[in-house]
């Protein structure tokens, strides 16, 4: 690291920092402050630093008790919940036995799951909605579940088979000579020891749920089962573009991820730098 | 390694079995789905269907619109990549530098990933709205009269390619950061020792020991940028004109708009084909041990 720098390399690396941080926060602040102005001064020249607020959040109030927000918020909510349990159960067992036994196949399971992992959302929709379509699953928040699994589960095992790997067999092995069974040991001994790898599956998983656009736009279509996403895009497509509600609605949507990355930061930078995200 | 000896490794081995294959057919059956489809003729997801073989193939490969649709998607693609690896480079070098306040701008850097792409698409929009938006404003101030974004072919794909890096260029940085950090500090003080400037110092130390890296993350991002749905629909819907409509907006626009389903599945399932060469060579580079120790 340069301690020594000059005058003028401290004057170029604050201009640097400077614009970096525009660039990555400018249209976050603007979307904040838009949702907060009243909805009739969205229609003056903009400035800014706006001169007024809208003490009573029309745009928050109108969004929250004249459309769909509360029913769909729920809608995300059970299926990001639903979707967070599912894929933990699954790829902890898948990676778990893995990583301690002899499974014939291993690394064309483990491959699998990769190549799975890198599948574009739009390819498969479409034939899981072809599919849906038969056994009536279509416009249904179970077809919703069962598609988000297919990101997180393969995320899950390919980010906690490094976690059992890396964690010493002789841990569980001591536990069973002390006269655990294999799933007691696994309970008290491996799961506290690789709950930041479980944290990281949990919290991606709830990411790649929470904001999904694709699946939710191909395979719902009735407007009680939206997801937030889908039904804020619904609000942008109809004729009068009301910007002080979508505003506030993609501020309500941030928001969860902001309050769970300033809590969470180191997991979500571990997770981000293991590509945990696709996108 | 054990192997499964006793009564409970055995009800292991039950449920793991169940766990593979529940996710396998949840994974490979939609792709081989993809595939029966396009060899069939269907107007939609609930009519009858009659097999047509290779047809769909043989009608789509000489449809322009294939073609062009391919096209746009690689001048998405390709911008987007160059501008995400070169920003996100700049700024990792920028976040490793030692400054006060650098762990709240990290944090500040990485925002536009976590964001949803609808929010994304949606403020983009605010700001270029045709009447409010704040940048029509300054454009207007600046003399560009009222620039109609979304109308031109060209500012419409430069919208797209630029959201996208907007998002995506986090990545690169955090991946290139992450690089940095295990370049020995000692080459740089004897790169130093012998007169070497910050830019040679990048170019003959960090640039060739972080290549590796950086290779795997640009594969990355080709093979998901190139298949990119949302973030083009919720902006353009691939138009004006088609202008940005690239192959996954034309397999949903067959399947879902122009009642051809086996022409949408077909044009998913040369889609696949075509990732599938991406992730071969991201295979052949990355094998499975190294991801072991990276995850």
């Amino acid at each position: 690291m340069n301690t020594r720098r000059t005058a003028a390399g401290r004057i170029g690396l604050f201009i640097g920092v400077a614009l970096m941080a525009i660039w990555s926060f400018f249209p976050i602040y603007w979307m904040v402050v838009s949702s907060l102005r009243p909805e009739r001064d969205l229609f003056s020249a903009p400035t800014l630093i706006p001169k007024t607020f809208d003490r009573e959040l029309a745009s928050y109030h109108n969004l929250l008790w004249l459309t769909d927000y509360w029913q769909q918020f729920l809608n995300s909510l059970m299926v990001a919940g639903v979707v967070v349990a599912v894929s933990l159960v699954m790829s902890i067992i898948i990676s778990y036995v893995i990583s301690r036994y002899r499974v014939p196949g291993k690394s064309l399971i483990i491959g699998g799951m990769l190549y799975a992992y890198m599948f574009p959302p739009m390819l498969l929709a479409i034939p899981l909605l072809a599919i849906f379509a038969r056994w009536q699953l279509a416009d249904n928040l179970v077809g919703v579940i069962v598609a988000h699994c297919t990101m997180t589960i393969p995320l899950g095992v390919w980010l906690l088979w490094g976690f059992f790997k890396a964690m010493p067999m002789h841990l569980e092995e001591a536990a069973m000579v002390d006269g655990c069974t294999r799933v007691s040991a696994f309970f008290r001994v491996v799961l506290p020891l690789s709950l930041p790898g479980i944290v990281t599956v949990a919290i991606f998983s709830f990411l790649l749920s929470w904001t999904d656009y694709v699946f939710a736009f191909v395979l719902v279509s009735s407007d009680s089962l939206k997801t937030l996403p889908v039904g804020l895009a619904s609000i942008l497509g109809s004729f009068d573009a009301r910007w002080g509600e979508l505003m506030a609605g993609a501020t309500l949507i941030t928001l969860p991820l902001l309050i769970m990355f300033s809590l969470l930061s180191r997991y979500f930078i571990q997770g981000l730098a293991a590509g945990a995200v696709k996108g | 390694m054990q192997s499964f000896k006793t009564a409970s490794d055995r009800r292991l081995l039950v449920v793991f079995v169940v766990c593979v294959g529940a996710t396998l057919v949840l994974i490979l059956g939609p792709a081989l789905y993809a595939i029966q489809l396009s060899l069939y003729e269907a107007k939609t997801f609930v009519s009858p269907r009659t097999w047509v073989g290779l047809d769909n193939y043989a009608r789509i490969i000489v449809d322009p619109a294939f073609w062009q649709a391919l096209g746009t998607g690689l001048v998405f693609s390709i911008s987007a990549i160059v501008l995400q690896v070169v920003l996100g480079i700049a700024f990792a070098l920028l976040l490793n530098q030692a400054f006060p306040g650098r762990a709240l701008m990290r944090g500040v850097a990485i925002l536009p990933y976590l964001l949803p792409t609808v929010v994304i698409a949606i403020t983009a929009q605010w700001l270029l709205d045709g009447s409010l938006g704040l940048w029509t404003h300054w454009a207007q101030d600046i003399g560009f009269g009222r620039p109609h974004w979304f109308e031109n072919p060209v500012s419409a794909m430069t919208i797209v390619v630029l959201a996208s890096v907007w998002t995506w260029t986090p990545f690169v940085a955090v991946c290139f950061l992450a690089a940095l950090q295990t370049v020995p500090a000692s080459l740089y003080e004897a790169a130093r020792v012998d007169g070497a400037g910050a830019i040679m110092r990048f170019f003959h130390i960090t640039l060739p020991m972080v290549a590796p890296m950086l290779l795997v993350v640009i594969l990355l991002r080709s093979i998901w940028m190139f298949n990119k749905f949302d973030i083009v629909w919720l902006l353009t819907k691939g138009g004006p004109l088609n202008a940005t409509e690239h192959l996954p907006i034309l397999a949903y626009r067959k399947a879902f708009l122009q009642f051809d389903l086996g022409g949408g599945a077909t044009v998913a399932t040369l889609s696949f084909m075509l990732l599938s060469i991406l992730l071969a060579i991201y295979f052949h580079f990355v094998p499975l041990d190294e991801k072991e120790a990276r995850a």
